[in-house]
């Protein structure tokens, strides 16, 4: 008995799901196995449950012997759709781990590569997955680390500071310490006053993206009418991937969040990209009690590891025509794939990335999961497509951005040694010539409720953007060439400006609380009167302008009960000031670092009702 | 055709400033003058040219904006400057008026109605040629009140905002509109409830089910109060740090406009109060509830507004809250006439709510005749409001344009200023600018380094010893109306010879307001 009989017998497929899978198998050239395990057909308990009946038994696979040369014949992606593996020759046989021992394909291709007959062993699909991306992943591996870099080395961040960008910030300080040796007081006077007054005109520029922004905020990039003429059958097969990383107690919240989604299940290519030392993960996958709806694909281990690098790898396998990335919290609203293909539909063709609106769930959990949600609340609603208006490139937020796959490659994808990699490939895609629009949809994501968790992501973020901002500040000129001048100081203003008002903000609130609380006398004799009413007057406009910019935030989404916790920001920002110092310390001691952030810490459950 | 649209107005609005500049620079050289722009004047010649705490004086003068909008202009002149800010400043004002008009209505007639008010409108003409800050009060009023009804349509938050922003403007041209916040705060909420969800149309009724369902009631008390927050936190956070500042600098939350060194109306206000109270040919007054007849009076195309949104309970109590703004000014401010700037938000306030909705009246050729007679009827009343305005030097401006003669009403101040200049270099000249700022606006820029006043530390102690820190001292007259309200007066030298007998003063220079005593040491 076959083993789709044999899972028909067990009652566990039904007829019509198997003639289902079957057709898709011919359609796809995906294994019988392999649709029937990660489309949503079975569970993988239920698949070795019905093995074990008939008397055949998972092996333990992942120390077996394997011959370099045997391995060598077989292409992963191959491996991959058929869940089988050969490892050696023994005894005139090719000892080949199968998932599922009668597809013959596979069988006929050991026979025809090795002229040997196969000696199959079965086991789990999964410890397969694991076995053939470690052992024969490695093209692909070094192709996701190193493609960008060889294709493009000026864009890629393996190198921090380059050799001007270090001439640059040495002669900068070296200047600084000539001026403060020769003439401390108005050396210091001119730094107080450029400081202060950086951090004025930054943040004007967000308010005023925040302004542009909120134009348009009832603007609906795509309408409930236009969204009823796209035709299931029509639609092309969407890839998502989904980089985990010790994420085990979400798997089971992932799968009900990508069954929400409204879109045809076998046009889905879903990716749950797992680390090799991930076993945490590997195993609540494995012991999900209802079918998965993904493919899983297991990253070999090389540095650096973060999360572009996974996707990157992850893209070898992509068979979409767009692919998005959503973490594996993430809540999406239920229509956000259609809505992005009929979008993609209506715009030019230099658009080649749709980025959807990121808000949390949890927001009401505690203080920082309600400033967080006023912060992106404003960052995704208002001045992403303030930026979008203003056509200036707009750094991508870390999921739920969609892009056209081919052109994602021609790009040079992720680059794996940016740990903000989704804000850099942004920007590179406008200076590339791309366009990124922006979409009235929503993805609800876990916000960070504990601290120090936060203050780990956040710090991973601003280093990103100060890797972001120094790959791309490599050759100024070059970058107003081909953003313009408009996109060039939105750049400085945005990406460069973000980190810098975090760093001198604790300066400029010292000088505040010394000036005004302690009235320090020496701040007077330093500074006079005038200056010291100017980066006071700067410090309080500053704060009160970002304080007026949160309060925004609350109206397009009627978060009405938020909008006095927009009064803490400036509490706020000095979590922020403590990341990015963290950040630049890292900048320089471990640029490569992926600060891993925690998810599953809230306590609130998804809400059902956001998705519509 | 928008871009040639857009050049027309562009080359409408040149020739408008033109034409501003013309009149204003025509009325300064027959010498006219106003309190307000001559306080502008003395402040800006000591912001640029004195000795002493400049800074404080460029940051504590109110009004703010207006005051340094002059600054653009000294370069030119300090005398004219205010008189060309105002000049180009009401060009903006109309450009404002008429970019917003070709944005809603591909109508000429609207355009020729705007331009008659801006050719012919006294009130108009006093807004551009003398100096004061009516036209930055008429362009942050109208686009405040623009963005407020761009808001009720679109419901963004971007025109809230933008409306908040444009209050707090409007606040730093005239402290007063900070009392217009107090009517919106039942405004906001009609608007909240308006904006609620419900199958019910009639306002009562809405707030009838908002108050009775728990879930609704929530809703609406949080985004009243998110709108208010919106609106209103700028503005009122703005003023507290403008507060703080006066009190951090000036010992006094209220300095700005409180003080006679900080802004012209304090004093005016006063001699103003001082008129009505002691003068024998008692004049009506402006009474509450006529006040609002005569604006109707003054701007009868505001009825047509009103007529207009009258489908809209919210939007009609938008459009009064202007009247109760001017009836609450006029109770709080007791005693002290309404000054014309407050007439003339009517005007722009009227012709934004026509541009508003003049598409939806059927009946258009009856509605444009109307119109025109409306216009005609402001000319008219503009006209008329000024020659008989309470405040005197609103008649002044209409007598000096209509006659075109010389004002020698700042003769006095001017011939004073003139004895000043031609002093030697290093005579130090001790004067009193809270009522002598019409004086030091004449003095040239070179001599405001010999003036001893109170922005500087040294002034007290030149007032305590005169002998050691003047040469000079000039004396308000006990004719002069506002000699009570300084310390340099007939007093002052009275008391000042008890302290030190042995100080001559001796008379060099003598005008019917002023005269300049030379201290013999």
């Amino acid at each position: 008995m076959s083993i789709p009989e044999l899972l028909v017998k067990d009652g566990f497929i039904t007829a019509t799901d198997r003639k289902k899978i079957d057709t898709y198998s011919s359609e796809s050239g995906l294994s019988f196995i392999k649709i029937a395990l990660s489309f949503g057909y079975i569970s993988r308990k239920n698949y070795e449950r019905s093995l074990n009946q008939a008397g055949i038994d998972f092996a333990e696979i992942r120390e077996m012997e394997y011959d370099q040369a045997v391995l060598d014949k077989t292409d992963l992606a191959f491996a991959n759709e058929h869940l089988a593996l050969p490892l050696r020759i023994e005894n005139g046989k090719v000892v080949t781990v199968m998932a599922n021992p009668d597809d013959e394909l596979f069988k006929d291709f050991i026979r025809f590569t090795y002229d040997l007959e196969p000696h199959v062993i079965v086991a789990s699909d999964l410890d397969i997955i694991w076995l053939s991306n470690k052992l024969i992943g490695d093209k692909y591996l070094k192709s996701s680390v190193f493609e960008l870099l060889k294709r493009d080395p000026d864009s890629s961040a393996v190198v921090t500071f380059s050799s001007a960008q270090l001439v640059f910030i040495f002669v900068l300080i070296g200047l600084v310490a000539v001026g403060l040796v020769l003439s401390f007081k108005n050396t210091s006077i001119i730094l107080n006053v450029i400081i202060s007054s950086f951090f004025l005109v930054a943040i004007i520029f967000k308010l005023f993206l925040a302004l542009v922004g909120s134009r348009f905020e009832l603007h609906q990039a795509v309408t409930k009418e236009e969204l009823k003429l796209v035709f299931d059958e029509e639609l092309p097969i969407y890839t998502i991937l989904l980089p985990v990383y010790k994420e085990d107690k979400l798997i089971k919240k992932l799968i009900w969040n990508l069954q929400a989604i409204d879109y045809p299940r076998h046009k889905l290519d879903v990716k749950l990209l797992i680390e090799e030392d991930d076993d945490k993960t590997l195993n609540a996958v494995r012991n999900l009690d209802f079918p998965a709806i993904f493919e899983v694909i297991v990253v070999p281990f090389h540095m650096p590891k973060t999360k572009p690098k996974a996707c990157n790898y992850g893209l070898h396998f992509a068979r979409g025509k767009y692919l998005t990335i959503y973490d594996a919290e993430d809540i999406p609203d239920t229509d956000q794939l259609k809505k992005v293909v009929s979008l993609f539909g209506k715009l030019p063709s230099e658009y080649i990335c749709v980025q959807s609106a990121l808000n949390y769930f949890n927001r009401n959990e505690n203080f920082l999961t309600r400033m967080f949600t006023l912060e992106y609340s404003y960052w995704f609603d208002y001045m992403l497509p303030g930026l979008d208006t203003l056509d200036i490139p707009i750094p991508l937020g870390g999921t739920s951005n969609h892009f056209k796959l081919q052109e994602l490659v021609d790009l040079g994808a992720w680059d794996p040694f940016n740990v903000t990699e989704d804000a850099d490939l942004g920007v590179r895609a406008y200076a590339k010539g791309h366009k990124i629009a922006i979409i009235n949809s929503t993805t609800y994501e876990e916000a960070n409720n504990e601290p120090f968790n936060w203050i780990r992501q956040r710090s991973r973020w601003i280093k990103g953007y100060m890797q972001t901002y120094l790959v791309h500040m490599r050759d100024p000129a070059k970058l107003i060439k081909k953003i313009g001048w408009k996109g060039f100081l939105g750049f400085n203003f945005f990406i460069g400006a973000t980190p810098v008002i975090f760093l001198v903000y604790p300066l400029l609130l010292t000088f505040f609380i010394c000036y005004i609380v302690f009235d320090l006398s020496s701040i007077r004799t330093l500074f006079p009167d005038w200056v010291l009413f100017m980066s006071i007057f700067n410090l309080m406009v500053g704060n009160i302008l970002m304080i007026y910019v949160n309060m925004m935030a609350v109206f397009k989404r009627r978060y009405y009960e938020l909008i006095l916790f927009a009064i803490a920001n400036p509490i706020y920002w000095l979590m922020h000031s403590i990341s990015a110092y963290k950040g630049l310390y890292q900048l320089i001691t471990n640029p490569f670092y992926w600060e891993k952030t925690n998810h599953g810490l809230s306590k609130v459950n998804n809400p059902t009702n956001v998705v519509k | 055709m928008r871009i040639s649209r857009s050049l027309y107005l562009l080359f409408l609005t040149v020739i408008l400033i033109i034409y501003y500049l013309v009149a204003a620079v025509y009325l300064n050289n027959l010498g006219y003058y106003n309190h307000e722009s001559l306080f502008y004047i003395e402040k800006t010649r000591i912001v640029f040219d004195g000795v002493g705490q400049r800074l404080k004086v460029m940051g504590l003068t109110s009004p703010m904006i207006p005051f340094m909008a002059t600054f653009f202009f000294t370069s030119i002149s300090y005398t004219l400057a205010p008189a060309l800010a105002s000049a180009i400043g009401t060009g903006m004002l109309f450009y404002v008026i008429a970019g917003t008009l070709i944005k809603r209505r591909d109508d000429d007639f609207f355009m020729y109605l705007l331009l008659a008010i801006f050719l012919f409108h006294p009130g108009i003409l006093y807004t551009a040629a003398s100096g004061k800050s009516t036209y930055l009060v008429l362009i942050f009023f109208f686009l405040f009140f623009l963005n407020l009804l761009k808001f009720y349509r679109s419901n963004t938050t971007f025109h809230v905002s933008i409306a908040s922003i444009c209050l707090v403007t409007l606040i730093f041209c005239d402290y007063k509109f900070v009392w217009l916040t107090l009517f919106f705060l039942p405004l906001v909420l009609t608007i909240t409830i308006h904006s609620l969800n419900l199958g019910e149309q009639e306002s009562i009724f809405r707030l009838f089910l908002s108050f009775n369902s728990p879930s609704l009631r929530r809703k609406l008390v949080n985004k009243t109060f998110a709108l208010y927050i919106i609106l209103f936190a700028l503005p009122l956070v703005a003023v507290l740090c403008y507060k703080l500042l006066n009190l951090t600098h000036a010992s006094d939350l209220n300095y700005f406009s409180e003080s006679p060194y900080a802004t012209w109306n304090v004093l005016i206000d006063k001699l103003s109060f001082d008129q009505q109270t002691t003068n024998s040919n008692y004049q009506i007054p402006e009474i509450s509830l006529l006040l609002s007849a005569r604006v109707l009076m003054f701007c009868p195309m505001i009825l047509i507004a009103i007529y207009l949104f009258r489908e809209s309970t919210y939007q009609i109590l938008t459009l009064l809250t202007p009247f109760a703004f001017i009836e609450f000014l006029h109770l709080k401010y007791d005693k002290v006439y309404l000054a014309y700037q407050y007439y003339m938000i009517f005007i722009v306030l009227a012709f934004l709510c026509v541009m508003f909705k003049s598409q939806t009246v059927k009946n258009q050729k009856s509605f444009r005749v109307l119109l025109a007679l409306s216009v005609v009827a402001q000319l008219y009343s503009g006209w008329y409001f000024l020659k008989t305005s309470p405040i005197a030097e609103d008649r002044n401006f209409l007598s000096v344009l209509t006659k075109r003669t010389e004002d020698h009403t700042q003769a006095d101040n001017a011939d004073v200023a003139e004895y000043l200049n031609s002093l030697p270099d290093d005579a130090h000249i001790l004067m009193d600018d809270a009522t002598a700022y019409g004086v030091v606006a004449f003095v040239e820029s070179e001599k405001i380094k010999s003036l001893t006043m109170p922005y500087q530390d040294n002034f007290l102690s030149g007032v305590e010893s005169p002998d050691k820190a003047a040469d000079y001292i000039v004396i308000a007259t006990a004719k002069n109306l506002v000699t009570g309200y300084t310390q340099l007066n007939n007093r002052y030298l009275t008391s000042i010879k008890r302290t030190l007998p042995q100080l001559i003063f001796k008379k060099v220079y003598e005008t019917e307001n002023w005269i300049v005593y030379r201290v013999v040491k």
